[in-house]
């Protein structure tokens, strides 16, 4: 097969598997709903999954996928037949299905199907063969489908006429690839199916979510075109004022006589030219306000329509969890029914997607310690199985996803316990928190691994990502809960990805956007209100004294000098707050609140320290957008290094001179130190080492013993020797490894003596890091 | 007179030849016209042959410090002078900051800090080369563009210079003429390139 073909099969497949998973979620759900019973719609959805299995069918034979055909061939009689009217549903036979599903699912995924699996396969069809022939009076599945039923198949679609036979040998590539060239369109069927019962479906078309993704950014991009021609008409109004201004001022200057310079008859100054001027700058103006108005509508509109274009309905996340509850409850040992409502809510796709996540993790928090074992129920008189409900519902642009169980509910009391234990709160507050606010803890991420509510850890952890996850899209997550009545989750998140507020600031040269949802107050601090305790400085805000710390500390900005410089006068401070926690930053700047858009970062900052995301201002630069989570927690990670004394300020990330005349082992050493996070400068020998040393400051030398011009071991002594640098830590590392040399290395004055031979990064680096 | 004679009657007889040659050497007979299309048909034919078995690539070239290096143009989205751009606190050196082109965010790496290379100040010269592929797009920093060129593929056979670790890997190879050819995939499937740290 040439690589062309390949690649198009290969192209092929990954289609397959799009539509394939879209098929089985809608199967899977259908197949929850009727299991529910509820016969008002059941004939309804019958015919749903009945098309669905029979589409992937036909999708997997135009791929090969000869034991997903099969699989879809059983499940297609059994919808047959149900559709016929000629069986129900039982409860076995709705597990055997959803078991089907799921093979289907793996089969989709690429897994590897083993033997074991086959026979379970085998049997699957047997019993579904069973559940079809019971009335039918057919005795096994493996015979072809009876007529009646093909003619049902064929008035779903007319897509594969000629690969009607149940169970073909498996046809060559060729033939496959012949007959996927013409599927893969989906084509539409040669004849309408003469009575489409049920409402006109409206006609859709598939594009690949990147082209989407990329028109929305160039109409984002518009945003900018817009804010110009906003700009260019002030401007032009500007330009018409001065010169109005300058109309009035001349016949004055005239008759002072200013204007010697220029003959009265100058052609310059006539009338007719300066009205004519005039007149044509008025009409620029109001060209340009009319340009101006029309196209920020425009711009407007495109926008609004652009984010519809993403919107996708809610069910597209729901369909899936089907599967995922009747997994975990079959992994927990319980029985969990579910019901959804809301599912034809649009949504933004990128909310959606970030949906997904918390949404399984409350699932599975519901399954695993919400909803109580079977037995532990009767005892409390509930009915044997749990239930779950997830109900999304909008409200001015913003969407609620409601996650109910009826299941133990959540303990206040150990909660607090472990809250205490887990030193998030003290016992005082604790004992001070009411019971919403007590609950509000489980989201905290302190509280990760402890035995919350069971003795199963992990909750918490899930609960903070939840929060995290929430709290990124600028929504919010709130619990309520009655013990043995049940819990409820209520999350609230906007319904597209639109801008959002956040607050402008300046740290040394650099401009930073802070979400405005987590800034609680903004000030200028006189130096006398900041106070220091136990070497750390706060300031009391609403009573309470608060840490205060430096946003280009935790930053790890080299701004000292401005912070200096700014010492004297009042400081400017943002307090954020972030779940329970608040903490002062000095600023160098507050500048304004304004729109934000956000943007990600790119694959390549897959995650960056502090920062979540950026944006891109009226002026065209780019701000990057804060992460207050992230900077909470390095506050709370490095407090002692911003401890209030001057002296023990880091002024910047420490810096590291490595001196290596190999050029190996120079990068080596470079990248090594550089990943940990230091700041490295490379000289090439001793007296270059020494040279560089003088030009900067390091807060330590990393040196090879062996190099051209000065040594090592010379390099030590002259550093030592330099008052200066006395206190600099010198890090020998060598291929050298008598003992004589350590002691040699000991005796100039280095601070720690590595032999490459044991040289491995951690040993290196934990050096260091005890050295400095 | 002492020198050589002139022969006067050779001279007449040369004359006579170009002027012949005038008069007939412009429209050659058609055998002979076929015969010279024919050659030059030949020649051409051999020419092409030439540059079809020598398989070439298109690359831009461009410096970094005072070493020529070059990327496959296949794999650039485009090349961006650098006019502004935004460093992030916290990250490695290697990543020189961000970057705004037409509202998308391109984070722009630094690669001379991979290859052990001087610091050479930024300056509005500087271009950014956009390379990527499916998942990753990353813009790489360039001193200055120096072109579009092809070269063989057999050209790039040349013993690497003593490189080592990261630098290696995005290595293609090297010319006769030490332009060091980027492997612009490889650089984009590296996660030595991927920055992903929480605190």
């Amino acid at each position: 097969m040439d690589t062309k073909e390949a690649e198009f099969l290969q192209k092929l497949l990954a289609m397959f598997k799009v539509e394939a998973r879209e098929h089985l979620n809608v199967i899977s759900f259908g197949l929850t709903t009727m299991g529910e019973g509820g016969s008002a719609r059941s004939a309804e959805l019958v015919e749903t999954v009945f098309r669905e299995a029979h589409s992937l069918k036909g999708a997997a034979r135009s791929v090969n996928l000869i034991d997903i055909v099969n699989l879809c061939q059983v499940m297609e009689e059994v919808f047959a037949a149900l559709k016929g009217g000629r069986v129900d549903l039982s409860a076995q036979t709705c597990d055997a299905l959803q078991q089907t599903v799921d093979y289907c699912f793996r089969l989709v995924d690429g897994e590897e199907i083993t033997t074991a699996d086959k026979s379970v396969i085998r049997e699957l069809k047997s019993r579904l063969g069973d559940a079809v022939s019971e009335d039918s009076g057919r005795e096994k599945t493996t015979e072809p489908m009876s007529a009646q039923d093909r003619q049902l198949a064929e008035e779903v679609t007319e897509k594969d006429k000629e690969g009607e036979e149940p169970f073909v040998q498996k046809p060559e590539i060729t033939e496959s690839l012949e007959r996927s060239a013409d599927l893969t369109p989906s084509l539409p069927p040669e004849r309408q199916p003469p009575t489409s019962a049920g409402p006109v479906a409206p006609e859709t078309v598939r594009i690949a979510t990147s082209k989407l993704d990329a028109l929305l950014l160039q109409a984002e991009e518009m945003i900018s075109l817009k804010i110009a021609a906003g700009q260019r008409a002030a401007e032009l109004r500007e330009l018409k004022r001065s010169f109005d201004l300058w109309k009035k001022k001349r016949p004055r200057e005239r008759l002072i006589g200013r204007t010697n310079d220029l003959h009265p008859d100058s052609p310059l100054l006539t009338d007719p030219f300066i009205s004519s001027l005039d007149t044509r700058l008025m009409a620029m103006v109001r060209a340009a306000e009319y340009d101006q108005r029309s196209s920020a509508a425009m711009i407007d509109m495109m926008l609004d329509d652009m984010k519809k274009t993403l919107m996708l309905p809610f069910s597209s996340l729901l369909e899936m969890l089907p599967r995922v509850i009747r997994d975990l409850s079959r992994a927990a040992g319980k029985k969990v029914a579910l019901t959804t409502e809301g599912g034809d809510i649009d949504v933004d796709r990128r909310i959606l997607e970030e949906m997904k996540d918390p949404l399984i993790h409350l699932i599975r928090n519901c399954v695993d310690h919400g909803i109580e074992p079977v037995s532990e129920r009767e005892t409390k008189g509930k009915p044997a199985d749990g239930t779950m409900k997830i109900a999304v519902s909008s409200k001015d642009n913003k969407i609620e996803i409601a996650i109910t169980d009826d299941g133990a509910g959540i303990d206040v009391a150990r909660i607090k316990s472990a809250a205490v234990r887990h030193s998030v709160v003290s016992q005082e507050e604790a004992d001070k928190l009411g019971d919403q606010e007590a609950m509000h803890l489980i989201f905290h991420s302190g509280v990760t691994t402890s035995p919350l509510i069971t003795d199963i850890s992990g909750r918490g952890l899930g609960l903070t990502i939840v929060r995290e996850k929430v709290e990124k899209l600028n929504g919010t997550v709130a619990v309520d809960s009655q013990i043995d009545k049940g819990t409820i989750f209520r999350i609230v998140v906007p319904l597209t990805f639109a801008t959002f507020r956040g607050t402008l600031v300046r740290v040394a040269e650099q401009l930073f956007v802070l979400p405005s949802c987590n800034v609680e107050c903004v000030a200028r601090a006189r130096r006398e209100t900041i106070q220091t305790v136990e070497n750390r400085e706060t300031i009391v805000f609403e009573g309470r004294p608060i840490s205060l710390v430096r946003l280009a500390d935790v930053l790890q900005m080299k701004s000292a000098a401005a912070r200096r410089m700014q010492e004297k006068g009042p400081v400017q401070i943002i307090i954020l707050g972030f779940a329970e926690k608040r903490i002062a930053f000095v600023v160098d700047e507050v500048l304004r609140e304004q729109e934000v858009l956000v943007k990600p970062l790119g694959g390549q900052l897959s995650r960056v320290k502090n920062i979540s995301g950026a944006t891109v201002l009226a002026n065209g630069k780019v701000a990057p957008i804060l992460n207050v989570s992230d900077l909470l927690k390095s506050v709370a990670k490095n407090s002692s290094s911003f401890a209030a004394g001057e002296t023990t300020l880091p002024e910047k990330s420490l810096s590291i001179l490595v001196v290596e005349d190999s050029i190996t082992a120079r990068a080596l050493l470079k990248n090594i130190l550089e990943s940990a996070g230091y700041q490295v400068q490379t000289a090439v020998d001793g007296l270059d080492g020494l040279t560089t040393l003088k030009s900067r400051e390091f807060d330590i030398v990393v040196t090879d013993v062996e190099m051209p011009r000065m040594n090592g071991f010379e390099l030590t002594a002259r550093i030592r020797s330099d008052k200066k640098f006395m206190e600099l830590p010198v890090v020998l590392v060598t291929a050298l490894e008598s003992r004589e040399d350590r002691e040699r290395g000991i005796d100039v004055g280095a601070s720690a003596y590595i032999v490459k031979s044991s040289f491995d990064q951690s040993n290196l680096l934990e050096v260091i890091e005890r050295l400095i | 007179m002492g020198g050589k004679e002139i022969d006067w009657n050779q001279l007449h007889q040369r004359m006579a030849a170009a002027n012949a040659m005038i008069a007939h050497g412009w429209i050659p007979s058609p055998a002979e016209r076929k015969r010279i299309l024919k050659e030059r048909a030949e020649l051409l034919a051999v020419a092409e042959e030439k540059q079809t078995t020598e398989q070439t690539i298109e690359i831009v070239e461009f410096l970094l410090a005072r070493e020529h290096y070059g990327i496959e143009s296949s794999s650039i989205r485009e090349v961006y002078p650098l006019k502004d751009y935004t460093p992030l606190p916290g990250v490695p050196s290697f990543v020189l900051g961000l970057m705004n082109v037409r509202g998308r965010i391109i984070s722009v790496v630094d690669i001379k800090r991979f290859f052990d290379m001087p610091e050479k100040g930024i300056s509005n010269l500087n271009k950014v080369i956009i390379i990527n592929d499916h998942k990753m797009e990353l813009g790489i920093l360039a001193d200055e563009i120096l072109g579009v060129r092809n070269i063989a593929i057999s050209e790039l056979d040349q013993p690497l210079p003593t490189l080592t670790g990261i630098l290696e890997k995005f290595v293609r190879g090297v010319t006769g003429e030490c332009l060091v050819v980027l492997d612009a995939a490889r650089i984009l499937a590296d996660q030595n390139i991927v920055v992903h740290e929480e605190v």
